[in-house]
């Protein structure tokens, strides 16, 4: 591990003054992510900000839904009981994610930071475009099971490994950020990014942009709702493959569906042509086929990962049965 | 002694428990000591080559750096002193990724470590050989004898014209032992004398290779390991990192601390390598074995050789008339394979225990009832009589217990909501020896209390070898268990064998047993009074008043124990649920039901066990450590990627033993159950997911994509 500075936060605008100040300095949360890929000489931050202290630790309904402080926890989160009734998806995608111990740990807004888990990532004797930018990628032609088939490039095949993020995205969220000049809001699918020619950025956030909440419109998904995840093992592993589905029905009739898949793509893939599609239909197998079918039309395989297209089929049409069952 | 007077058969504590749960027990570089360095590995990044470079300049100026060690000043060691996987830092030949390289000694583990970076290596790369798809179609012979190909009667040809015929290939992976404890090693020399703190599976022989490889006499070296935070086998032999401590130690002159990373123990300490097996049975139509062939494909180092016996099981499993067990190898750039729980028996079961599953159902036949039929009088490898063979009572007994008649024959036909469930069963074997070792007994009478303190070169894996060497003597004096002390895990003790191949147990408890039977010998010969019931050493000290009173006894397998076949056996039982839409499959239930002769303590005994089943759980479902051959490098480096079996994996675990008396291998009946404890399970749990699906799965671990 590289010596590092560690300074403990009393404000927000300290903290993100400081952060601005220094390129090599960065935020700590749970430090579940980052003190990892530190350990690995894969981050090599000469300053830590810990931000642990910052009163961004509240979770709480607004008028226009609900709010999640980016310091609370994800257990905490989780096992809110506004999160419990209004958002149930989102507290069975956190659940679904790493182990109790790290999730007591792990914050919201680490959460969503979190880097992806491709294992020539975190190997330094490898060669790879996130890491080192312009070195190649070397899960493209190699052991690339875990990884993309949506939205890929050849600089990057990487998935985006949360849990909660897939949740966040069918779910409609927006990203509220400080940087030192100003607040802003990022939209849930403008907030993670696609690989392109830059994998070595996973967002659109600037440095020194301190994320503060994340915030949830109401929606009509909380009795129809449903996150299968599909993974090596039955806890603690990555998703193979993840769906998050919420359904608005009247009577059998969709009126809305929010649609959100991991394990599939360089951040959480938003169903949106499976959600096109369903849309005023009538909630049957037979539509969930299609709507899957239509979805998975667009992926492309790698390698190793040809199964994830099937199981991402059937992954999709389980996840809006079970919404369907509620 | 009466049975109920015994401690022997008791399901006594660990009597390290409260040591170990309070943190008390020393491990490895737990121990204190004034003027610590630390030492930190670095590893090659190329897996055949030459370091054509190596600048350490700018390491060696890193605050707090004392040496950086590479082959250019790094003493010159004797690389066939017994140490296994070469990385001696002896030349500048790379011969596998992950190779050490040099080491960084520095004051804190963290200098060290952020040093190590520092250094700057070029290397000259050769090809390297590392795809073992491509590999295996061009293998080799074995060097080794016992691995020449065994031919029984007709041999494989005997296939041609049977009725019945199962001929397929099974794959298993390359796997970990990842110990809890990662290898780590403190060094602390005094003159001529080291001492070495390391976790050891056999105390003197990691002395002896230590000694050997530092061109030293053994009685120089001294290793001390009382407790050892698991091995799993890659503590058996032992690594470079129990001589690279010492060398360090030696040219900072202070003691040192040496510890892997969890992904440093990817490639420092053995693995279990991938093995391809193809089984080739041919029966009649009423199910009796006419020829069974196992032939294996594996690999090993390019510059020395490991190969597990796949085909030990096959050997003495079924009766069969002809027969055919054959290795091929291929070298290549990686880390020497080694013993990994259940070496070749748990991995060839796997393919044996499938392949007789396939051929039940071929044959429309329930697979126990065509285990029994097939059933060998004598050891069909050698025709050596059985000292004993709990097979089929371990097949009846565990079908009782589990309800295994509820399982329904056809593939798939079990469903219950989105899941299929099945039943899946599958037998094991391993040998069950007694190897030389010396036990000291000493007594010491305190107000009218006898004390014993047992002091053996045994190892304790975790597994309770404190325990039972302690309810050994408690049996053999006559003293409460309380009132004994056991020494172990140190070479200045008397040497014994080690935990190793079940042999450990046997060994231990039979020396001790016998020390404790001459100490009782010599206090009465000692007293010269004849009694008419025969007193207790405990009697004995007090009687005579004896205040202190010592011996020392030797211990090897009974004359006779050769001409007799001993092995423990066992029979698995799995239930399975496996999702029909996602295919991920949970062991609901899993029994294993042993034969393993006396069982001294039933609770560490049932630990072991089912720590064994959830090894073998995972090596039919998750565990596999994949190689990428454009590096030569491991694709799976921690435990995010190397999945090992979490408990929501796994339901009702449960084992049995079968009451089994056999005195032939030796005096005590004890017959090891430390391996028998993964073989057969990967199978069993393999079948069940047959059972379940219909999907006859080949290639582990059995993961969701398999399965859709
Ligand atoms: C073994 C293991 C298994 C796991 N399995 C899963 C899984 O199955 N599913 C899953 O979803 N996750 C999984 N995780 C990941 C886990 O969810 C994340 O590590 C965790 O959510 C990160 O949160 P943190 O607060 O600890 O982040 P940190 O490690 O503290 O930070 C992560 C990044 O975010 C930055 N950061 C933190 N807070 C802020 C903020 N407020 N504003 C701006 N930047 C910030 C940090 O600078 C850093 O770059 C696993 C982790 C481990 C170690
Ligand atoms: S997939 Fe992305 S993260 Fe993985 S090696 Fe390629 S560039 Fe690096």
């Amino acid at each position: 591990m590289k010596p590092f500075k560690f300074i403990s936060a009393t404000s927000q605008e300290q903290a993100v003054t400081m952060l601005s100040k220094n390129a090599e300095a960065a935020y700590l949360g749970g430090g579940t992510n980052l003190l990892d890929l530190m350990k690995e000489h894969v981050a090599l931050p000469n300053e830590l900000i810990d931000i642990g202290n910052l009163k961004l630790k509240e979770i709480k309904a607004t008028t226009g839904g609900y709010s999640l402080g980016a310091l609370a926890k994800n257990t905490d989160t989780a096992n809110h009981p506004l999160v419990r009734s209004n958002l149930p998806m989102l507290s069975k995608s956190i659940l679904a994610g790493a182990s109790a111990q790290i999730r007591n740990m792990a914050t919201n807004g680490g959460n969503l930071l979190q880097r992806t888990r491709c294992s020539y990532f975190y190997d330094i004797s490898m060669p790879c475009n996130k890491r080192v930018p312009g070195s190649g990628c070397a899960a493209l032609e190699g052991f690339n099971r875990m990884h993309a088939i949506f939205g890929w490039s050849e600089h990057c095949v990487a998935v985006y490994p949360s849990d909660m993020a897939v949740a966040l995205a069918a779910l409609n969220a927006t990203v509220k950020v400080q940087n030192s000049k100003a607040e802003r809001t990022i939209a849930f699918r403008d907030f993670h990014l696609l690989p392109g020619n830059h994998p070595e950025r996973d967002n659109s956030l600037t440095h020194g942009e301190l994320i503060t909440a994340i915030e949830i419109p109401k929606n009509n998904f909380s009795t129809h709702s449903a996150y299968v995840k599909v993974r090596d093992r039955n806890s603690y592993a990555f998703a193979l493959i993840s769906v998050a589905a919420g359904l608005h029905l009247s009577g059998n009739i969709i009126q809305s569906a929010g649609i959100a898949m991991g394990g599939v793509a360089h951040k959480p893939w938003r169903a949106l042509k499976a959600e096109e599609f369903l849309k005023g239909k009538v909630a049957t197998t037979a539509n969930f086929t299609e709507a899957a079918e239509i979805e998975m039309a667009g992926a492309k395989a790698l390698s190793h990962n040809k199964f994830k297209i099937e199981m991402g089929k059937r992954t999709l049409i389980n996840a809006l049965e079970m919404a369907l069952k509620g | 002694m009466e049975d109920s007077k015994k401690s022997i058969g008791k399901g006594i504590d660990r009597i390290d428990g409260i040591l170990k749960i309070t943190g008390k027990a020393n491990y490895a570089t737990d121990y204190p000591a004034k003027n610590m360095a630390y030492a930190v590995l670095f590893k090659s990044t190329i897996a055949a080559g030459e370091i054509k470079k190596i600048d350490t300049s700018e390491a060696e100026r890193y605050p707090g750096v004392l040496k950086v060690i590479t082959h250019e000043n790094a003493p010159k060691l004797n690389p066939e002193g017994g140490l296994r996987g070469g990385a001696l830092l002896q030349s500048p030949q790379i011969t596998f990724h992950g190779q050490h390289i040099g080491m960084v000694v520095a004051e804190t583990f963290e200098q060290a470590t952020a040093a190590a970076h520092l250094v700057k290596v070029e290397y000259t790369k050769k090809s390297e050989k590392i795809d073992f798809e491509k590999l295996a179609q061009t293998p080799e012979m074995p060097k080794g004898k016992e691995l020449a190909d065994l031919v029984r009667g007709a041999g494989k040809s005997a296939l041609d014209t049977a009725e019945v015929k199962v001929e397929e290939t099974y794959e298993t992976p390359i796997e970990h032992h990842h110990p809890m404890e990662p290898h780590s090693t403190m060094a602390i020399w005094e003159g001529e004398k080291l001492t070495l703190y390391n976790g050891s599976q056999i105390i003197n022989g990691a002395q002896s290779a230590a000694a050997a490889t530092l061109n030293l006499k053994s009685e120089q070296v001294r290793i001390v390991s009382p407790f050892i935070g698991g091995g799993f086998g890659s503590k058996g032999g032992q690594w470079a990192n129990l001589v690279l401590a010492a060398v360090a130690a030696k040219m900072v002159g202070r003691p040192v601390k040496l510890a892997l990373t969890r992904q440093q123990m990817f490639n420092s300490v053995g693995l279990r390598q991938r093995n391809i097996q193809k089984l080739s049975i041919g029966a009649t139509k009423e199910g009796k074995l006419l020829t069974l062939a196992h032939e294996i494909i594996s690999h090993t180092a390019v510059d020395s050789e490991y190969i597990e016996p796949c085909g030990d099981c096959t050997k003495i499993m079924y009766a069969v008339p002809n027969s055919l067990i054959s290795y091929r190898v291929v070298p290549m750039n990686l880390i020497l394979p080694t013993y990994t729980r259940g070496p070749g028996k748990s991995t060839g079961s796997f393919a044996l225990e499938s392949a007789m599953d396939e051929l039940a159902y071929k044959l429309n036949m329930d697979p126990i009832e065509l285990r029994i039929k097939n059933e060998p009088e004598k050891d069909p490898s050698n025709g050596k009589p059985w000292s004993s063979r709990t097979t089929v009572k371990c097949l009846q007994e565990g079908a009782k217990a589990f309800g295994w008649n509820m399982r329904k024959l056809g593939p798939g036909t079990n469903k219950v909501g989105d899941d299929f469930i099945g039943y899946g069963v599958a037998c094991g074997t391993y040998p069950a020896r007694q190897r030389e070792s010396s036990a000291i007994i000493k007594l010491k009478l305190k107000d009218r209390k006898v004390y014993a303190t047992v002091e053996i070169a045994a190892s304790d894996l975790g597994t309770g070898t404190h325990t039972i060497l302690a309810q050994t003597a408690a049996d053999g004096l006559s003293i409460p268990v309380e009132q004994i002390s056991v020494k172990l895990g140190d070479s200045d003790l008397p040497p014994a064998a080690g935990s190793v191949g079940s042999v450990g147990a046997s060994s231990f408890a039979n020396a001790v047993n016998d020390a404790c039977t001459k100490i009782t010998h010599e206090l009465l010969a000692k007293s010269g009074k004849q009694f008419f019931v025969r007193p207790t050493a405990a009697q004995l000290m007090i009687s005579e008043n004896t205040a202190e009173f010592e011996t020392r006894s030797n211990s090897k397998a009974p004359a006779d124990a050769e001409k007799f076949s001993s092995h423990s056996f066992n029979a698995n039982f799995a239930e399975v649920r496996v999702n029909g839409i996602t295919g991920m499959v949970k062991v609901t239930r899993f029994l294993a039901v042993t034969g393993a002769g006396k069982i001294l303590n039933p609770k560490t005994a049932r630990s072991q066990i089912i720590g064994g089943n959830v090894w073998g759980i995972g090596m039919a479902l998750t565990e596999e450590s994949v190689i990428d051959p454009r590096y030569g490098n491991f694709a799976t480096r921690s435990f995010a990627d190397y999945h090992v079996p979490s408990n929501l994996d796994i339901g009702n675990l449960d084992a049995m033993f079968v009451n089994e008396q056999d005195i032939i291998p030796n005096k005590m009946g004890v017959k090891g159950i430390g391996e028998v404890g993964i073989v057969g399970v990967a199978a069993a749990v393999a079948n069940a997911v047959f059972n379940a699906t219909g999907k006859r799965i080949r290639s582990l671990p059995i993961t969701p994509d398999k399965l859709l």
